[in-house]
């Protein structure tokens, strides 16, 4: 495990490095979408170098979408007026959507350049080379000296641009040098982590970090060790529970923030109930009542529907169904869960038994081999069957559910409300 | 006066054309529209120069995921045959199809050309009961059965009969074009099978499942596919699993197509301990696969070079 993890996460340790600080000035610029659109210029540099028949990986691609995202990083520098009349996120959005509708015209001309732009989007982080890493953090560690270097005026344009302005800074200059790094860290980190991945790096840890701190250097120091905690976490989930990485890193980060805005809200309830009672909660428990009534008025509306909640309850406790099955339908349910299990573990002894002949550590004939796939043929039907009774039995038990379980529920949750209504008329 | 004039004028004209239509559409190919371009090559092998072929899914690209642009709908309303590899290898055709709202095209139509009848096809055994937890995306059977060249066989045979229904004058014609193909795809399986039998057996690894038919007939087992579902990089346990197993076993091939992730490839190859092969996996994919018996020319011929130089070098 960790000879595989490895260099992913050093990747991502350095990813975590630039992207943290560059995401301080992002969020205080509120520019938040600038890295998408830069990462998609990019992207039709990288398909204008495959139309000139350069393959993806090449250097050539790079200085093409290099080229692309500094012109693009140009573009952005020069429209940062503070009087406009069109935001600049307008502008950043209108460069996204119309490079990533270029991207498409020119890779209508380039063969395969369509399955590239979506690798390109989607990364490659577990894969990732060590020559990769050692690349990155040697342009990562010199940006970021240049960028220690330059860090008051850097700070000041981003946090605070009307003194810089007072003071006579070359704005312009300052924002052209703002969005060439951005650009070049970009183009750099995309190759090697996809777009996803890098956005989350810039905004997710500083976000938090913004929620939780105060000050420049403690939310830098944060949102340092929030990356790098959560990188690590997504990577061991990625392990354990067999998930792409990528696209898992990007869900932890997200866990992250959803964690953290939780626990803010519980500490803001906490607080509210403590200063003015109970009577502080009314608002939840009214939108949970109307939550509860619109479960049950789905239920008893439309009982053929999906009904999540319905089934994880089921799952975790069968009687929920088995209270509104008869007899002999409960008695049919169990036997199809028992035929189930008894054909899964059947089926993955004989996909083991496939697969150990394919890999050559067992020998088998021709004939008996195919014996074997018929009989898996079979075997994966019957299991579907028996899945297809569970389900019209548990038709048949929603048929019932939603008269004694959709109808209360729905007058269960307007009782919040009812409640509150009583004790304001009587007051 | 003028007025009878200029209506004589018309009727000589309309009369004109009525006869010259006739020997125009003698004249001219049979416009057919092929939803790949292995199918294009095929119907230009029966066709000949009778025929005048495009293919709506560029060569090189994942056939399932295909935008259709306007000028392809309007030629595919002037052409007189639509040739699909069927199944459900083009799921954006239902929708181009009623956009074009052409009912010589409607499914089942015998202008709607479906090139898999009498093809044996192969991983049929995905339920169609549809419970099973299976990383497959096709539903019907694996659709890349034009990779088997006996498969060539079927498939031209479904195509002379449909050319020969729209233009039964030129049916002698199009069966010695399919006769003469077939001689050189006998040619070509006698020198692919020829090449390839040494390494029959051959263990390998592919990246999508798009080699089954190649494979069967000329002997490579395929032990796994990396990414089973297109575009979802495997997980980490699933790598090293797979690698680790690739290098218990010997396991000497990574076959991959054109426009797989190239990292991904690289990775499985080096750490399994693996050679690595680009395999073409439609004609025009790569300049040197300029028809359907140069694509299978081109494909043997780089896996006899990876595993001829795997072998010298034990």
């Amino acid at each position: 495990m960790t000879e595989l993890l490895a260099l992913p996460f050093l990747a991502c340790l350095v990813l975590t490095g630039m992207h943290v600080y560059l995401g301080l000035h992002v969020l205080a610029r509120g520019v938040i979408f600038v890295d998408l659109a830069l990462a998609q210029v990019a992207a039709l540099g990288l398909t204008v170098a495959i139309l000139a028949g350069h393959p993806v990986q090449s250097d050539a691609a790079y200085w093409y979408a290099l080229a692309f995202a500094l012109g693009g990083a140009a573009l952005f520098a020069l429209t940062r007026t503070r009087e406009a009349t069109v935001p600049q996120e307008a502008i950043i959005g209108i460069v996204y959507a119309v490079s990533a509708a270029l991207a498409v015209l020119v890779v209508d001309r380039a063969p395969q350049g369509a399955e590239h732009i979506k690798q390109l989007l989607v990364g490659s982080i577990l894969t990732v080379s060590a020559a990769d890493v050692i690349a990155l953090a040697g342009l990562y560690a010199a940006i970021g000296a240049l960028l220690w270097w330059a860090r008051g005026p850097m700070l000041e344009i981003s946090l605070n641009p009307e003194r810089a302005v007072e003071r006579g800074r070359r704005m312009v200059l300052w924002d052209v040098a703002f969005y060439g790094t951005f650009a070049l860290v970009v183009t750099s980190s995309v190759r090697v982590a996809g777009v996803l991945l890098v956005f989350s790096y810039l905004v997710v840890p500083t976000a938090i970090a913004a929620l939780l701190a105060r000050g420049v250097g403690a939310r830098l120091g944060l949102g340092w060790g929030l990356g790098a905690a959560v990188s690590g976490a997504g990577l061991l989930a990625s392990w354990q529970w067999d998930l792409p990485t990528g696209a898992t890193i990007v869900a932890a980060f997200g866990a992250a923030i959803g964690l953290t805005a939780v626990l803010f809200g519980l500490a803001r309830a906490l607080r509210a109930v403590r200063t003015r009672g109970a009577a502080a909660l009314a608002p939840a428990w009214i939108a949970l009542g109307g939550l509860v009534t619109f479960a049950g008025a789905l239920l008893a509306g439309f009982p053929r529907a999906d009904h999540l909640w319905l089934d994880a309850l089921e799952s975790v406790a069968p009687v929920v169904q088995e209270t509104f099955l008869t007899a002999e339908e409960r008695a049919a349910r169990r036997e199809a869960l028992e035929e189930i299990d008894r054909g899964e573990t059947e089926l993955a002894r004989l996909r083991a038994v496939g697969e150990e002949v394919r890999w050559g550590a067992r020998a088998m004939d021709a004939d008996k081999e195919e014996r074997l796939r018929q009989f898996i043929a079979g075997r994966s039907e019957i299991v579907a069957g028996e899945r297809l009774v569970l389900h019209a039995l548990r038709e048949r038990a929603r048929e019932r559910q939603r008269y004694w379980v959709g109808v209360p529920l729905a007058i269960l949750g307007i009782l919040p409300w009812l409640a509150l209504r009583q004790r304001e008329l009587r007051r | 006066m003028t007025g009878a004039r200029a209506a004589r004028l018309a009727l000589a004209l309309a009369l004109g054309l009525a006869l010259a239509a006739p020997a125009l559409a003698a004249g001219e190919p049979l416009r057919v529209v092929a939803t790949s371009t292995d199918l294009q090559s095929l119907v230009e092998a029966v066709g000949g120069d009778r025929v005048a072929v495009e293919s709506l899914a560029p060569p090189a690209q994942d056939p399932h995921a295909i935008e259709v642009k306007p000028g392809q709908i309007a030629r595919l309303k002037r052409a007189a045959l639509l040739v699909r590899v069927g199944l459900d290898h083009e799921p954006w055709l239902a929708g181009m199809l009623a956009t074009a709202g052409d009912p010589r095209f409607a499914p089942g139509a015998p202008a709607n050309v479906d090139a898999s009848r009498g093809v044996p096809l192969l991983q049929t055994e995905t339920p169609r009961l549809r419970a099973d937890r299976g990383v497959h995306l096709h539903g019907f059977g694996n659709t890349h059965y034009w990779l088997d060249p006996e498969n060539a066989r079927p498939i031209t045979a479904t195509i002379l009969e449909a050319l020969a229904r729209e233009r039964p004058e030129e049916r002698a014609q199009f069966e010695t074009n399919r006769r003469r193909f077939l001689e050189r795809l006998d040619a070509g399986m006698a020198r692919w099978v020829a090449a390839l039998a040494p390494y029959r057996g051959t263990r390998a690894v592919v990246v999508h499942e798009t080699w089954p038919y190649f494979a069967a007939r000329f002997g490579l087992v395929i032990v796994a596919a990396v990414e089973p579902v297109p575009g979802v990089p495997p997980s980490p346990a699933t790598l090293a699993a797979l690698t680790e197993r690739m290098r218990a076993a010997g396991v000497p091939l990574v076959l991959a197509e054109p426009y797989a992730n190239a990292s991904v490839v690289r990775e499985v190859a080096e750490r399994g301990g693996a050679r690595l092969v680009t395999l073409v996996p439609s004609v025009a994919a790569d300049p040197a696969a300029g028809d359907y018996i140069g694509l299978f020319d081109l494909n043997v011929a780089r896996l006899v070079e990876a595993l001829a130089a795997r072998s010298s070098r034990r």
